[in-house]
């Protein structure tokens, strides 16, 4: 089993990231990826100049981490990667990306719908979104929580 | 002893600042009401639930002790990635 992780202060390509992955695969016939992208505007609709993510110098990278060694305990993957932005962004730069690769396709993508979960509500940072009036400090959202539930549910009512 | 501050506290407090630690700072919670006094600006903060605060690199509870430590961080509610 291989799990990547990488915060990443500076921008990176998610194309050459997913080529590097697949790149590293010897026996496995199903890869999903998923990249998330800094939105142009705020939940309310302010269009947005910039959005800042603060993290822990060590903690939030062990963070992501701890969530892709979860996901290739949880799943029949063989391999995981998970690429964190940190610091400054703009609207349109890739915030993360997270992959699986697994002999066949259900458990990659239920590995990658996990990471993102996790992602999400797990990971360590803090979010602040910048617009021309000031800036805010954003929060998970109930929904959020909701999706990182599901997976608590999968894992304590097995079929 | 250094004390972190992250996301919406740093804005407020700046990343860290030093303090010697009392004599009667025992645990996570005499740390708290420590910082209320100093950081009236954050009472609500260091008093309140939704502040985490991590001790050792692990996020402990308000009676663990903190004599000893070199630092300790407190974590606003997370946003997530």
């Amino acid at each position: 089993m291989k799990v990547q992780v990488r915060l990443a202060a500076e921008p990176f390509a998610p194309d050459l990231e997913l080529a590097d992955f697949v790149g590293c695969l010897a026996t496995e016939g199903a890869v999903v990826s998923f990249v998330g992208l800094v939105r142009p505007h705020s939940k309310d609709g302010t269009p947005l100049t910039s959005l800042f993510l603060d993290h822990h110098p060590r903690l939030t990278e062990r963070s992501l981490g701890e969530i892709g060694a979860a996901a290739a305990t949880e799943f029949d993957v063989s391999a995981i990667r998970i690429v964190h932005r940190c610091g400054k962004m703009q609207p349109g730069d890739p915030i993360v990306f997270a992959a699986a690769a697994a002999t066949h396709r259900r458990p990659a993508f239920e590995a990658a719908d996990y990471l993102m979960d996790r992602l999400k509500t797990d990971a360590l940072f803090w979010k602040r979104e910048e617009d021309d009036t000031g800036s805010r400090w954003i929060e998970p959202t109930g929904a959020d929580h909701a999706d990182r539930a599901r997976w608590e549910r999968a894992s304590t009512c097995p079929e | 002893m250094k004390i972190l501050f992250f996301g919406r506290l740093s804005e407020r407090l700046g990343r860290e600042m030093e303090i010697d630690l009392p004599a009667d700072v025992r645990n996570v919670a005499d740390l708290r009401r420590l910082l209320a006094g100093l950081r009236p600006e954050a009472q609500s903060d260091f008093l309140g639930p939704s502040l985490r605060a991590c001790v050792g690199d692990s996020i402990v509870g308000d009676d663990a002790p903190v004599s000893g430590a070199s630092e300790i961080a407190f974590f606003p509610p997370l946003s997530g990635g």
